[in-house]
This record gives C-alpha cells, sequence and structure tokens, in this order.
C-alpha cells in the first residue's frame, strides 16, 4: 500500500492551495516580549505602545467610529502626537478616558484600537492587552 | 553590504505555544517570551536553522504564500525585530 501513499502525497501542487500572508508597513510590529520580572505584572502592558493612527496613514484623522479619513476632516480628530501606552490602553478600553482627551475624542481612539488588524502597528500591544493574567 | 544570512535559533532552544492568532515563545537562552503575530512565525519557519539570505527568504516566501504586500523595506524591518529579540541570528 505504499505505492498508493506516495501516489497522494505526489498531488502536492494541484490542489495545494497558497495561504495569503502581508509583511505589513514599515513601522508595524509584529514581536512583542515579555521579560519575566515583568510577565506577572500589570506593569508588563505598559511596556507596549499603540501609534494612533499607523505610521503608515500617518496625518490621518480619526473619526468616531475609529476609522481613518483625511486630515480636517469635520467631526474628526486630529492624530495623537505620542504612541498612547498599553498601560492607558487598557483602562479606556474598560470604559475609562485616555489621558488628555475629551470624552469623544477618547472614544474615536480607542474605536480605532479596536479596529486594530494583524500587521498594523499597535496590534500585538492590542492583543497582549486583551490576554487574561494570573 | 552583502545580504547576511538569516537562521532561527536552534529549535531545541524554544518552547512555541499556538495562540489564535499568534504564537507564544519561550527562548531558553535568553529566558524571554516573545508573542508573534504574523508575519513573524511564517518568517521564523521559512528560515529554519539552516539559515537563507533576505532575497533568497523572499523568494521562498512569495512561492508558499499568496503575498500581498512584497516590500523589501518591510521584509528587512520584520527580520531586524525578530534579530532584535534574538530568535533569529544575522551572520
Amino acid at each position: 500500500m505504499s505505492e498508493k501513499g506516495e501516489h497522494e502525497g505526489n498531488r502536492g501542487p494541484a490542489t495545494t492551495r497558497r495561504r495569503a500572508l502581508m509583511l505589513g508597513a514599515t513601522g508595524a510590529v509584529a514581536v512583542v516580549s515579555i521579560r519575566p520580572a515583568l510577565a506577572q505584572t500589570a506593569a508588563s502592558v505598559a511596556h507596549c505602545e499603540i501609534p494612533v493612527p499607523d505610521p503608515g496613514r500617518a496625518g490621518s484623522y480619526i473619526a468616531a467610529d475609529g476609522s481613518l479619513v483625511p486630515p480636517g476632516t469635520a467631526g474628526a480628530f486630529p492624530p495623537v502626537g505620542k504612541p498612547l501606552k498599553g498601560e492607558d490602553v487598557k483602562v479606556a478600553l474598560s470604559g475609562g478616558q485616555l489621558p488628555g482627551t475629551t470624552a469623544d475624542q477618547s472614544r474615536a481612539y480607542t474605536n480605532y484600537i479596536r479596529r486594530l488588524q494583524s500587521g498594523t502597528s499597535g496590534f500585538t500591544c492590542f492583543a497582549s492587552l486583551q490576554m487574561p493574567r494570573g | 553590504m552583502p545580504d547576511p544570512l538569516y537562521r532561527m535559533a536552534r529549535a531545541e532552544a524554544l518552547r512555541i505555544v499556538h495562540l489564535d492568532s499568534f504564537i507564544a515563545v519561550f527562548h531558553r537562552d535568553s529566558g524571554l517570551t516573545h508573542l508573534l503575530a504574523a508575519p513573524a512565525p511564517e518568517i521564523m519557519a521559512t528560515l529554519g536553522e539552516a539559515g537563507l539570505s533576505r532575497a533568497a527568504l523572499a523568494a521562498r516566501l512569495a512561492a508558499e504564500f499568496e503575498l500581498a504586500d512584497l516590500d523589501d523595506a518591510a521584509l528587512a524591518e520584520r527580520l531586524d525585530e525578530l534579530v532584535a529579540c534574538g530568535l533569529v541570528a544575522a551572520a
């Protein structure tokens, strides 16, 4: 029966569907490192940062629903000057407000972060904030 | 500058756990744990311990995956990240 096995193995190229893969924009981050001394404390999340918006879309404004819109769009908010700290984002995601922002602004930025996808700057940080600890 | 050869860290030094959309890698040599999102795990797996130049890696990835954005600068950045955290060595 080994002949049959080999024959089936040869079907490869015709039946394989290649998986899609994005390399991501320059400035995106695909690796977050956790240092052992911090791994068990909430402090570790303070070490990652989320730029709003992604450096690949620098200058874009952030609409109330979190989508990126051209600079100056009415009702949208300007980019955040410095990347947001993981700790602040964690508070905002659980109903708090980002420091130095109005309630509407904070909601727009938080909506943007919720829409982050793999390959976008800040995604891995956002993902690690969702992980239960302890 | 010649294209360096990139190699994955020794497989026996790594403990890999697959999570939903990313993997957690414990690196025994450094004692650090790293969370990797795509395309980092795919890059590591493609490099293997034998190692590839960046150009060869790009060709291998393009053959293996449907690459929507094959950009040399982005690939260089992804490799730099992996080198910086010690999961890939460049020589």
